[in-house]
């Protein structure tokens, strides 16, 4: 149809490396010498790198220490039903939630398992009773099979071993073998999956947890920031809101709580609330100071004004979990001061959900298409 | 020469060809790509709920199997397009099978999916299909090498409004004097390789608004003229690799470095053509450029005040804004529709609260039982949806035996750095108000002076 003028593209290549540079320089009409020194240079490498060797796997390994306590308490209270050996369980037990509280926001990575991030798996709740007893007696009935939730993991331990308004010398007298077996079976998965997460973040997940600096969807500051976000929305919804009826469309129901059985609601709501605060500040649980998103958070464009409204949410909410009415939460579940938790709770959920996220650039989700 | 002749004068088709085959391509690119991220499940298939454009509440979502039939039918008329192949046909299915996805749910809005539908619209009125095409080996009647103007024309000028009005867009306080959003976007991408340390530098932030604006606005009058041609097209290259590279905007930046060849001359397409032409030896079914005769006027008159209307409303649809009073961005009443991309950092946090209007008690909705994060996330900052999200709930538990459900909002919303405020009076029943174009009053003043 017509001559070859092709040849164009490669006579006019030298145009294109000069308009760039064109472009560049002569847009450059702001002089402000505040503008030559980096405005944000925070190091997020090394922020993910304290966080994982001084927060995220030592709280693992304390986790996986009390839950291989616990399931040497197990063997042994399955030796010598007696007291003893139940009070030992359940401390062994009480010793394992309450590490968990420090874990469940980082359902990620190793510890996101097949049926899900771990504390929505092994630390789910409420349980399923009828569906628990029904697989006790089930001789065909193997764990590894069922995908149900609610008939595994820490609380399904604890209904087993600490019952449902049952006296200490009835939970230990309705422990026949088949209900053994399965409490042994319940605490093999939990020995099992937390070695399994611990190994795999020494041994793997670090390297490449730790060298990726980027903080587009799927990287490890997204993730480490929503699994904190999730976690911290957990307190709220499923802690505070769901059992005290103050979900829409839900009455009052205190058997929602988390740790029914034993009891201890509060304790773990202000353990958790603890591990949200060593998340933002970037404290270990030691109270070592390490890098938080607080100091990520002031690096950034405006950053300074939502620290300090953050931290002033979070003094609101200390207060709050302080005042919560003691343990067992669910007697009292209708208090005006769980309500006020759940509020100040929300109050900060624009910090932590907007402000932040907009803030840093994070994305809310994986797979969630394309921007413009 | 009346205008009306100026239209109708005779042109080189090459470029109208081009534009056919790269159009087509990378539409059947996106496509499959489209289904092989897996978002016809995620985006589509899965939500339980999707929200809707208004007055277009009546498009739902299809089965998973119709949603798919849907996408594959869109790859082979995408497939169609690019040999020509019963192409007013496919060019027509194309554009349904698109715009009917794009109309699901508009959480997924964006602006070039509006764009792609509007060029597929104005494929079906062109005869791109009369030269190189299957079309025009089968019937030779059809083949012709020369179209009128305006066939061309309109892309050039659909173009140019994209651009100058991208353009026009960010001539405001926040993108030119704040450096804002760019001023927190490209901090955020300083781990990309060689130029990622720039990013950590608020100068180049500055650079970067700027010369974006100025390359928005100024780009079509240097691809106008053939001696700014290839530099304005080495910067058109340049300008989308790096937008590209530093946001998540998918074959955007691709669709428009190859729809943009639409303004060189028909030299470059010709040559171009006739090396396809070569390559699968479509000469051989040619009678000869002899007898190729000028394609007539348009037969149906009714195209050109058809085409006018529709750009007559691109002109105008874009400034309805000023209609409205408050700010755009915190508002967005007429955001959408008017090619303002990449403009803003904005991100809410909404919490429901329902209450029985039997016996008053109220309650937190826990959106992430309904809705996925996009969706959540495009909500909680849009107040139509934040009024269509309200409606929904109400239904919802109504149906769940609630009585007279009342839905209000606690939207906390941040815009362009600025610490979040309430964006919805929050003591407003939404229920009880409907969407519609006029002024949303219920939507609270923007808190800063600017």
């Amino acid at each position: 149809m017509a001559k070859n003028n092709i040849t164009y593209l490669t006579k006019h290549y030298y145009f294109a490396a000069l308009f760039i540079v064109l472009v560049t320089f002569t847009s450059c009409d702001d002089d402000d010498p505040e503008n030559n020194i980096p405005s944000s240079d925070f190091d997020r490498v090394t922020m993910l790198q304290r966080a994982a060797e001084s927060l995220i796997i030592p709280n693992f390994e304390e986790l996986q220490a009390s839950v291989n306590t616990l399931s040497s308490a197990a063997t042994d209270f399955s030796a010598n039903l007696n007291e003893v050996e139940l009070d030992n369980l359940r401390d062994a037990w009480t010793e394992s939630v309450i590490d968990h509280q420090h874990c469940s926001a980082f359902g990620f990575g190793p510890a996101d398992l097949l049926l899900g991030e771990y504390a929505t798996v092994l630390g789910a709740y409420p349980i399923d009773e009828e569906q628990v007893e029904a697989n006790i007696i089930n001789p065909d009935f193997i764990l590894a099979n069922t995908f149900d939730k609610d008939v595994r993991g820490f609380y399904t331990v604890e209904y087993l071993i600490f019952g449902s308004g049952l006296t200490d010398s009835e939970i230990i007298s309705g422990f026949d073998q088949e209900r053994v077996d399965y409490l042994l079976l319940i605490i093999a998965e939990l020995k099992e999956s937390f070695d399994g997460i611990v190994n795999e973040w020494k041994t793997e997940y670090i390297e490449q947890f730790t060298t990726n600096n980027s903080i587009s969807k799927g990287s490890p500051m997204q993730i480490f920031y929503n699994g904190f976000v999730k976690d911290y929305e957990n307190i709220k919804n499923f802690k505070l809101e769901l059992p005290a009826g103050l979900s829409a469309g839900e009455s009052p129901d205190p058997s929602l709580v988390e740790a029914f059985y034993s009891g201890i609601s509060a304790q773990l709501i202000a353990e958790n609330w603890e591990s949200s605060k060593n998340i933002y500040f970037g404290r270990t649980r030691n109270g070592e100071e390490i890098i938080g998103f607080d100091e990520y958070v002031a690096s950034a464009e405006g950053g300074p004004t939502v620290v300090t409204e953050t931290q002033t949410a979070i003094a609101v909410i200390d207060d709050d979990v302080s005042s919560l009415p003691s343990d067992p939460l669910s007697a009292n579940i209708t208090d005006q001061a769980v309500a006020d938790l759940a509020n100040s709770l929300q109050d900060n959920t624009a910090n932590f959900k907007a402000n932040i996220l907009s803030l840093l650039g994070l994305e809310v989700s994986f797979n969630s298409g394309d921007g413009d | 020469m009346s205008f009306k002749n100026f239209l109708e004068q005779s042109v080189s088709i090459a470029p109208l060809v081009s534009l056919r085959i790269i159009f087509g391509a990378v539409m059947l690119l996106s496509t499959l790509r489209y289904m092989y991220m897996g978002w016809v499940d995620s985006q589509l298939v899965d939500p339980m709920l999707h929200f809707s454009y208004y007055g277009f509440d009546w498009v739902e979502a299809v089965s998973r199997e119709w949603m798919y039939f849907i996408f594959w039918t869109m790859a082979l008329s995408s497939f169609m397009i690019i040999i020509g192949a019963w192409y007013r046909l496919a060019s027509i299915i194309f554009f349904l099978c698109f715009t009917y996805v794009e109309l699901v749910d508009i959480t997924y809005y964006l602006n070039h999916y509006y764009f792609v539908s509007i060029i597929s619209f104005l494929m079906i009125l062109v005869p791109a299909n009369s030269y190189l095409s299957l079309d025009s080996v089968r019937k030779v009647g059809i083949q012709k090498n020369r179209v009128s103007r305006w066939c061309i024309l309109i892309f050039k000028i659909m173009l140019g409004i994209v651009y100058v009005y991208a353009g026009l867009a960010k001539i405001n306080f926040d993108w030119l004097v704040n450096a804002m959003p760019l001023a927190i976007w490209l901090p955020s991408k300083s781990h990309i390789p060689i130029i990622g340390e720039l990013f950590n530098y608020k100068l180049t932030a500055y650079v970067f608004s700027w010369a974006g604006m100025l390359f928005d606005t100024f780009i079509i009058l240097g691809l106008l003229f053939k001696k700014t041609r290839w530099a304005s097209y080495a910067l058109v290259i340049a300008f989308h690799v790096m937008t590209g590279i530093l946001f998540r905007i998918g074959i955007f930046p691709v669709v428009m470095i190859f729809m943009v060849l639409i303004f060189f001359s028909e030299n470059f397409h010709e040559n171009i053509i006739t090396r396809i032409s070569n390559l699968v030896g479509y000469e051989k079914w040619t009678t000869g450029e002899e007898n190729l005769r000028h394609i007539p006027s348009v037969k149906n008159k009714l195209i050109i005040p058809l085409l006018t209307v529709f750009l007559l409303f691109q002109l105008v649809f874009p400034w309805r804004y000023l209609l409205y009073p408050g700010n755009l961005f915190w508002t967005e009443e007429g955001y959408r529709f008017s090619w303002r991309v990449m403009l803003m950092e904005k991100a809410g946090a909404a919490t429901f609260y329902v209450k029985d209007g039997e016996d008053g008690r109220e309650g937190s909705v826990i959106n992430h039982q309904f809705l996925n994060a996009h969706q959540e996330k495009q909500m909680a900052m849009q107040p139509d949806l934040i009024l269509q999200y309200a409606h929904w709930l109400k239904h919802h538990y109504k149906e769940k035996g609630m009585s007279d459900p009342k839905v209000r909002v606690e939207a906390w919303v941040t815009l362009n750095s600025r610490p979040a405020r309430l964006l919805i009076d929050p003591d407003v029943n939404l229920t009880e108000i409907e969407d519609s174009w006029d002024p949303k009053p219920w939507i609270l003043p923007y808190p800063y002076s600017n």
